[in-house]
């Protein structure tokens, strides 16, 4: 017992698995914010498409998941769901779902999907420790892994209810890279096989595997270039390569991709060379260096010609595909904006502004670059890895808010790797104790507790101020100043640092419980007195469809909520979030922004029953239909550009308006008079004249008018939800007339002739008889029989 | 039809691109469309020369792009607003195929200055190292590459790829004639903001490296001191200025670090 207590070793690694341990309850208690607020449900749009799909696999077995087509998606075209997801997310959520069961432990399947990606949080976190204990040592590697535990660029994406693919995808990449380091390390195949193993899951679970798949061949192709090819090398990349590519390509939606696309062109062309170094080496060894110049030369130009012509010939004779849109936009920087209104339209593929950077990395975006500096100072295998991954993410974030993810794990490797630094200077002390290793690792380790632990109970500060003194007290003790800076500017050194780590932790609570824990689909607001309101509009009508309407009654929407309507609602929509057929959403854009009665051509074409649109004036919520309308115009304007034009929603001075001064197409077209229907007679309060509009802060300019095609079936409390039923022809083309004035025509009238009446009861006799209709359930099911 | 004022004692630079752009429309329309077709015409008002039109049609600015049907008076709408869409070519065919139904496909004489540029650079890459052959070791030199990779993240977190998309102003004025460097919102950013953000974390990299390098590199003691202390105050002072620029942003944030 004495010996366990004394071994330093012991201690060292006790105090890793605590840290470790502690990051990841801090890591998973952080994300927990929607779940303590609201309740224990699934967030936003995509996450409700994954939950449905899991759902689904769980009940009916994972094979008719694979052959699942889905009639309730884009109706009336359907979705193979098969083999159109990452089905990674799935299977490991339906995999804990089985073990837990198999566990007797009855734990609903949304349960888990809500609490997966703070788990694989804490998993992400314990792979960046290996990582860049690999890279560098195991103290930078608490920092990294302290910084990815609640750093807000990765909680952004992993709160609890964010069921995405982007919460286990991170863990698979840091894992996947974390491998590939050891494989080149040791070139053992042990380790490349596992690498590909890990890569595989990644493409399971992420269409960003293509992240991994061009930056490893980078690695090995700068790897290449600087003259460091060894064997190690060479089996690590080989291995990981075949084994990679022939996983890859097990997954459904993947197929042939790897071979086809000009995406994964990058890793053949590599493996090419790597192989092409190997026979070369080899040939090196076997014959004199003037013959050997000769045939690299002639060897190289030769293959790199047929290389390029077989390339060029493939892609022009169509068997490998160009560049996709979304990749091509990464590249030039211009061409979704110009091109591709649906890709521009997504707010996550705008670039980043600096603000962002900051706000999600706050002082790890400021000191990375120094981490960097210091990889590339002492450089080897390894690090020029993470000097890849760091410039490539980095490059990629600036483009695209979206990957402001992949930068994430790099920029908290590199500032572990910085703090570290600083730490392991200015902690040592200056006598001849600095020699022993262990002394200084122990003495790390209270000051990398402090951000975890503070970050875990961030009111209660009594853990950081205990853990505090013990290091300054140490540090003081000694008095030794030969050739240090003195005691005083070391502890000045280190207590301005922790505070300035401080501060990153508070700054990482805030941001997660102020911009990263809303559900998205219950909305919270605040009145005077400070209590809260939780408005449930979105539930409430997607409740409303589910029970009130016909099961396969056929909701219109904007894309958006086409995933919470299948989802929540279970009925069939025409375009949901998987934006796969822009000609589909260009139609329904179309429809929307039309005139009533050519909105209702394209409706009966597309067996519309129900329109469903996203109103905010009343409560003032910004993200409504009206102010994503004019992509709606755009997008159908790139389809249909002889029907709908985008200037002419805009006023004469180029200003988009809804009130009077609105242009007459904007204050006719359905989607306005959809959110606006009755909205004029409602007086919101005594300040405010009827029909005004709080989001966008005007009079409504088209106030009393009637729909001819429609009908409001239901509205949400907040109005925040209407939906309206689509009546079928025979209702509004066939005026109501009071009983008093019907002319009924006496069928025994001097007008008919005698031929034709007789006629004419022979074909009543015949035909079968009408029954007029079964009275309707509800009042709004249509069950006429014509 | 474009009206403009194209003499040098106008001071319109403005006209000189926009006619730029306006004759390359109109000759994509000569090269792809037969005249007898669809007959549209491209003409040229210029101030100095036909005032009187730019009286009797009460146009006060230039450049102005109008459009006149065959029949019947031109509408507001047959005057292009350039002040939205601008005056790019493309812009310009769009317009007249709102106006007119025809539609140009715009052919942009192609823009060698780019590619002059850039075989220019390549030969002085490849002269420079073919001066420099028998001595490649500035490619080893970790320095450099150091500062080329650490001056890329710079550029990229203080948002340089945001200007380059966006093209934002690189100031703001008021109406009180008052200039605003940083933008108020957390949605935008002027390119002057940037370029105080790069400098902020250029020097606080900086920073961090000398306090580093202080610790480690073997200097004589007072020296070392003093770039320890140097190095600090730089990272925590620094960083305190880009926290404050940060709050004074995002409305609501409550922290803040040594400075307001």
């Amino acid at each position: 017992m004495k010996t366990l207590l004394t071994n330093p070793a012991g201690w060292k690694s006790l105090i890793t698995f605590a840290i470790l341990f502690l990051a990841w309850v801090s890591g998973f208690s952080a994300r927990l914010f929607a779940v303590i607020r609201f309740e224990s449900i699934i967030h936003e749009f995509d996450p409700w498409f994954n939950y449905r799909a899991t759902a689904y696999m769980v009940e009916h077995g994972f094979y008719n998941f694979l052959n699942w087509f889905d009639e309730r998606a884009w109706y009336p075209l359907g979705r193979i769901v098969g083999g159109t997801v990452y089905p990674g997310l799935m299977v490991t959520s339906g995999a804990i779902h089985h073990i837990l069961h198999a566990l007797n432990i009855p734990v609903h399947i949304r349960d888990i999907c809500v609490f997966l990606a703070p788990i694989f949080s804490g998993m992400t976190a314990i792979s960046t420790y290996f990582l860049t204990k690999e890279l560098w040592s195991p103290g930078a590697g608490l920092f990294a892994c302290c910084f990815i535990a609640i750093v807000p660029g990765y909680i952004s994406r992993s709160v609890a209810g964010s069921y995405d693919n982007e919460g286990i995808a991170i863990f698979a990449l840091q894992f996947t890279y974390y491998l590939w380091v050891k494989s080149v390390k040791t070139g053992s195949v042990f380790w490349s096989v596992l690498t590909a193993l890990s890569y595989f899951y990644m493409v399971s679970a992420w269409g960003g595997y293509v992240f991994i798949i061009n930056l490893i061949p980078l690695h090995v192709f700068l790897l290449l270039i600087m003259g460091r090819y060894s064997y190690r090398l060479f089996t690590s990349y080989t291995v990981f390569y075949i084994l990679g590519l022939v996983l890859s390509m097990q997954i459904p939606f993947v197929g042939f991709q790897p071979i086809r696309t000009s995406e994964h062109m990058a890793a053949s062309g590599v493996f090419a060379l790597v192989m092409a170094a190997g026979t070369f080496n080899y040939i090196q060894t076997r014959i004199t260096k003037a013959e050997f110049k000769f045939i690299f030369i002639f060897a190289t130009l030769v293959t790199s010609g047929i290389v390029l012509l077989a390339v060029v010939g493939l892609t022009w004779a169509g068997l490998i595909a160009p560049w996709s849109g979304r990749f091509y936009s990464l590249w030039d920087t211009t061409y979704a904006k110009i091109h591709i209104p649906i890709i521009a339209s997504v707010s996550e593929h705008q670039p980043t502004t600096w603000f962002s950077f900051f706000f999600d990395l706050h002082i790890l975006v400021c000191i990375f670059p120094a981490g960097l500096w210091y990889c590339i100072q002492e450089y080897n295998d390894e690090r020029l890895f993470v000097v890849l991954y760091a410039l490539s993410a980095v490059y990629f974030a600036g483009v695209m808010v979206r990957l402001m993810l992949t930068l994430t794990p790099a920029v908290c490797i590199l500032s572990g790797i910085a703090f570290s630094k600083i730490f392991e200077s200015y902690l040592k002390e200056d006598g001849p104790i600095t020699s022993n290793g262990t002394k200084t690792v122990e003495e790390k380790q209270p000051t990398i507790k402090t951000p975890s632990k503070s970050s875990q109970s961030s009111s209660s500060g009594s853990g950081k101020s205990k853990k505090k003194p013990p290091t300054i007290a140490s540090l003081n003790s000694d008095n030794s100043n030969g050739e240090g800076v003195g005691s005083n500017i070391r502890s000045i050194v280190t207590i301005s640092m922790l505070l300035v780590l401080m501060m990153f932790v508070v700054h990482c609570t805030w941001v997660t419980s102020n911009a990263y824990s809303s559900p998205s689909i219950v909305l919270a607001s605040f009145s005077n007195d400070g209590s809260r309101q939780i408005l449930d509009d979105f539930r409430e009508a997607y409740y409303w469809l589910s029970q009130n309407t016909d099961n396969d009654a056929r909701v219109m929407s904007w894309w958006d909520y086409g995933y919470q309507i299948a989802g929540m609602a279970n009925r069939t929509t025409l375009v949901d979030n998987n934006t796969w057929n822009n000609s589909h959403i260009a139609l329904v854009g179309k429809a929307m922004s039309s005139t009533e009665p050519k909105a209702y051509e394209i409706m009966t074409s597309l067996d519309v029953d129900y329109v469903l649109v996203i109103f905010g004036g009343v409560i003032g919520y910004s993200g409504d239909d009206i102010n994503k309308f004019l992509w709606m115009v755009r997008i159908a304007e790139g389809e249909h550009p002889k029907d709908i034009r985008e200037s002419d929603y805009f006023t004469e001075r180029g200003e988009f308006r809804i009130d009077s001064q609105g242009s007459p197409t904007m204050l006719n077209c359905l989607m306005y008079k959809l959110s606006y229907y009755r909205f004029g007679d409602l007086k919101l309060d005594f300040r405010t004249p009827a029909g005004f509009d709080r989001t966008r802060n005007a009079v409504i300019g088209n106030q009393n008018f009637d729909l001819t095609y429609l009908e409001e079936a239901y509205t949400t409390e907040h109005w925040l939800v209407r939906i309206y039923r689509v009546k079928k022809p025979d209702e509004f083309n066939r005026p109501r007339i009071p009983v008093l004035e019907r002319k009924i025509r006496n069928p025994g009238a001097s007008t008919i002739s005698k031929k034709y009446a007789r006629k004419k009861r022979g074909i009543i006799q015949g035909k079968p008889i009408v029954v007029k209709g079964k009275k309707p359930k509800s009042t709004n099911t249509y069950t006429n029989g014509i | 039809m474009m009206f403009t004022a194209m003499a040098s004692h106008r001071q319109c630079s403005i006209c000189g691109h926009a006619s730029d752009e306006f004759i390359i429309v109109a000759n994509s329309y000569r090269y792809s469309h037969r005249l007898t077709e669809s007959p549209l015409y491209f003409g040229i008002v210029d101030f100095d020369e036909g005032s009187d039109i730019f009286q009797l049609l009460r146009i006060n600015t230039a450049p102005v792009f109008m459009h006149f049907p065959a029949k019947g008076k031109p509408k507001p709408l047959d005057t292009m607003d350039i002040q939205r869409v601008g005056f790019a070519s493309e812009m310009i065919a769009k317009w007249i195929q709102e106006r007119t139904d025809v539609q140009i496909r715009i052919f942009r004489p192609p823009n060698y200055s780019s590619t002059l540029a850039l075989t220019i650079l390549f030969a002085i890459c490849s002269s420079f190292l073919y001066i420099r052959r028998n001595n490649m070791e500035m490619f080893f030199n970790k320095n450099l590459w150091g500062v080329f990779s650490v001056l890329f993240c710079l550029n990229m977190i203080s948002g340089q790829m945001w200007n380059h998309i966006r093209g934002p102003p690189l100031m703001h004025r008021n109406q009180q004639g008052i200039i605003t460097y940083i933008h108020n919102s957390s949605q935008g950013q002027f390119i002057i903001e940037t370029y105080i953000i790069i400098v902020l974390n250029t020097m606080l990299v900086s920073g961090a490296v000398i306090l580093i390098d202080s610790y480690t590199k073997k200097t004589d003691s007072k020296s070392r001191k003093i770039l320890t202390v140097g190095g600090l105050a730089l990272v925590v002072f620094l960083f305190s200025v880009i926290l404050s620029i940060f709050k004074s942003k995002a409305h609501g944030y409550p922290y803040s670090f040594l400075i307001k």
